[in-house]
């Protein structure tokens, strides 16, 4: 029969066993150690490796060929089980990947990603295959049906009863060899899924090529305050200011945890109520966000919520998880929707609390509020049409770079290099500032194109105005529609409280020990101008 | 052996027996006395099975508080309290009368007996152990002298003998004060006097202030205000992350940062110290200040592979801060104002008045919390409830505060205050804040101690030592809600809504929202295609 003369039982094998591998990388992806994490993937990325797990897909596409399917099952507690099992799956468009496969292998190795474009290749070539298999076969099966419909003799039904039951040389007849074809292949798709899950996105062409050194400074504002007296860090400053309770929180939650106490909640509050009245004069929708989420929206957004070295609080006995930055509720306000062209572009400025093990940060900067457990965060996320991405991101990084103008800070900008990318960044903007306490710049902010990389997972997408404008108006029906694309997303830092925090107290510190409130956040602090040391004793 | 001839082992046997009951119904059973009925929004739950601890006017402290010894993940010992509560069992024993006549009046299901019959025990074994180490420390003594080898081999057959009771009855005492401790941990706080006795339906009305506003046109609830001006977004929220859960838009952020600030404001105005607090808290913080984080019901969010929870409110990080330490007099009373988002399961909240933001698992509040001496905890409490009312009338609110009945009263609270206030939406009053005074209820548990003064100034300064020191008392804590964000929210919404669909913001809050004084309909497009 046709079926073994293509594509027989030995191709069978090879494929099954060609799947093994695969499934091997499944617990790869499922179990290993992520170092390239939340940490890695916002605001605080610099001293992660090279990601070792980037994810899917390609930047600029065309059309949308591929349906998302929403997540069909609660993920609860069966990582072990079905660990080559997608939860949902990204709109990836395989297709595309295979016409590009050298653009797409060439950003494989410029991004020091451990995707396998072979694998992708030739999971998608044996899944078209066995499609086409599988196709074959249910024509052929009709065929049967419909000649049986009619009249015949009954030796001649009888030949076809047995065409259908002795299909092949196997002795399977055509219905169990569809079945089975039919599972493969739904086996092959998840196969693929997964594998190629892990290309990461395309990367823009100005990004500078290499590791993090090679990140190119965009622009440099203001030079490190020269102290005529011994620099005390921010963390001594909180002390002698009563302002944080890092020892109280070591007992109640554990380390890295803290309190904020007397001016420093006012300060927070005050650069977050100034923060959000400065994005919103930009156009940007407030939002307050909810800090538990399904850990599948974690996952479209692009990060690990599972595995040893996860940055991502689990909820016990659910498949929730916390929040490491509100991009990721912001990512799924749209998920699974067609938004009106006319809606674009989607401007949000969310206010969180943020949560992050800080799995694997041992050695890093971890004095005081640089690196912590929980923190609060103003987040502008963005979702506009393909073309207008790159100026969106250029917008972004200017509202950043005018904020920290604003508040007097010596920072620079920097176009990180392409294996400091997470896997969904086309392109990153980093924003780091002059902390006296360390010694060095620290990053205070983050700005990433996505492109289509969240959006193929997210299952947002948008229907392009003109094609339906051009149309006949009487034949208004939904034949008419434009096809859908998906959006591109942006998120940027706008203000990351805690590392804000120390940049003011430590810059902005005076010999006498009191600390100068920049001009913008005083009447955020009812017109408070200088915290000074307090003289009371416990 | 004198210990067998007290103290046999059919009596140990019934003591073993006894305690099986008592353990498992602690650790195993379904808890419906949660966060919910111990803080603000308390009013639905079910009657407390499970109060602990103590009592309210302690003499000075005499049993030492253990620090939490080892992480209570996943271990087998299910008897075994993972900390222990300062709980003044000879008090009780003392005072058995009033403390049978207050868990009868808060229908707690506490046992004192049983706690009275392993306090007994345990007492009988404490003595019976420290007869023998006597006994022992006698034949060691004999033995020091010269004797002959057959006198020596018979002192050496008594001390042997004499280790191993020893042993077994030492290990029953850790055993009896185990058991006597969880036991006694579910025996609520005394009752504050002027406290109604009985129901719900008991409780006092303290005060009433404005009445309902009566509507001339027809009013919306805040679901369909928060609509029409594009303030919510529940859909979305329970794709993402489960149904209860919402994001706050536009005009309502705007209105909750107003909300935090102004109350804020407020409250360091009074002399508390402004805090933002850690979310994440281990689960012993979270017993201790008298909530249950394990069980099928708890209101509890747990973190996996920790001993970690979210926090039900700001009070557990607050309680939490002066964990284990002595205070001198001079710096009580602490008064805390914090502000931090709060989680909640809500398990068992189902057919409550659950639409919109009533009842929901993630919301913003800002929470008052005193430490006092025990003499100033009434007027504390007096103190904090005067605030609260100080706060919602000055935004307009028509509500009224009620002196909550005996059996209304979570296990830590000795006396506690509502404020209900008109929710023209839900046709009734709702709860937005609580107040209660907790005495030493959280402290004995927390370790929370003061070094009064007096006793030290009085004595003969050249004699500086630490032996001169007051004995140490237990403070007493109280905790009070400033402002539940999405109840306020649904107040101001409802209740200051106009006929043209606008919402009038309250005075207070106009310049926290730069000079803002309507929310006005929006009229945006669709968003989706």
């Amino acid at each position: 029969m046709g079926l073994h003369s293509y594509f027989g039982g030995a191709t069978i094998q090879t494929l099954k066993m060609a799947a093994v591998p695969a499934s091997a990388s499944y617990s790869r992806f499922v179990f290993s150690p992520i170092s390239r994490n939340l940490v890695a993937l916002d605001s605080f990325p610099r001293h992660s490796p090279s990601p070792p797990f980037p994810l899917l897909a390609r930047a600029l596409s065309m059309a949308a060929a591929v349906q998302t399917t929403p997540p069909s099952s609660e993920d609860i507690g069966t990582a072990t089980g079905s660990v080559g099992k997608p939860q949902w799956k990204a709109a990836i468009d395989f297709k595309w990947i295979r016409d590009n496969r050298e653009a797409v292998a060439e950003n494989i190795r410029k991004r020091k990603s451990k995707a396998s474009l072979e694998l992708v290749l030739e999971l998608y070539e044996k899944m078209l295959a066995v499609q086409k298999e599988v196709e074959r076969l249910r024509g052929e099966r009709n065929a049967v049906a419909n000649m049986m419909k009619g009249k015949l003799e009954p030796s001649e039904r009888q030949k076809f009863i047995e065409k259908v039951l002795n299909h092949s040389a196997s002795g399977k007849n055509l219905k169990e060899a569809l079945a089975s074809f039919e599972e493969d292949l739904v086996k092959l798709s998840d196969e693929l899924q997964q594998e190629a899950q892990s290309i990461p996105n395309m990367t823009h062409p100005d990004v500078p090529i290499g590791g993090e050194d090679s990140s190119a400074v965009r622009k440099k504002v203001g030079s490190p305050r020269e102290f005529s007296f011994s620099v005390k860090d921010h963390l001594q400053l909180g002390k002698e200011l009563d302002l944080f309770d890092f020892d109280a929180a070591a007992e109640v939650s554990g380390s890295k945890f803290y309190y904020l106490k007397n001016e420093a909640v006012l300060l927070e509050m005050a650069l977050v109520n100034w923060t959000l009245s400065q994005v919103m004069q930009k156009g940007f929708t407030p939002l307050i966000t909810p800090e538990i989420v399904r850990s599948s929206i974690v996952e479209k957004c692009g990060f690990q919520p599972r595995g040893d070295n996860t940055q991502v609080y689990s909820i016990e006995g659910s498949d929730q998880c916390l929040i490491g930055t509100a991009e990721i509720p912001v990512g799924g306000v749209h998920m699974d929707s067609i938004l009106a062209e006319t809606v674009l572009p989607l401007k949000y400025a969310a206010f969180s609390h943020c949560f992050r093990t800080e799995a694997g940060a041992a050695g890093l900067a971890t004095r005081g509020l640089y690196r912590v457990h929980q923190f609060s965060k103003v987040e502008m996320f963005v979702l506009c049409r393909p073309d207008e991405s790159d100026t969106y991101h250029e917008e972004l990084i200017t509202i950043e770079e005018d904020l920290f103008s604003s508040l007097g800070l010596h920072y620079k900008t920097l176009d990180m290099a392409s294996e400091d990318l997470g896997a969904p960044a086309y392109r990153k903007f980093d924003v780091e500032a002059w902390m006296p306490g360390l010694g060095r710049y620290g990053e205070i902010s983050s700005a990433s194109n996505c492109t289509d990389y969240q959006s193929r997972r997210l299952g947002i997408r948008y229907r392009p105005a003109e094609l339906a404008a051009s149309t006949n108006p009487k034949k208004g029906g939904k034949g008419n529609l434009a096809p859908t694309k998906f959006v591109h997303t942006l998120n940027a830092t706008a203000c990351a409280v805690p590392r804000m925090m120390i940049c003011l107290l430590e810059n902005n510190q005076q010999e006498d020990g009191s600390v100068i409130i920049p001009e913008p956040l005083r009447p955020f602090m009812g017109g408070m101008e200088v915290l000074l040391a307090k003289h009371h004793t416990g």
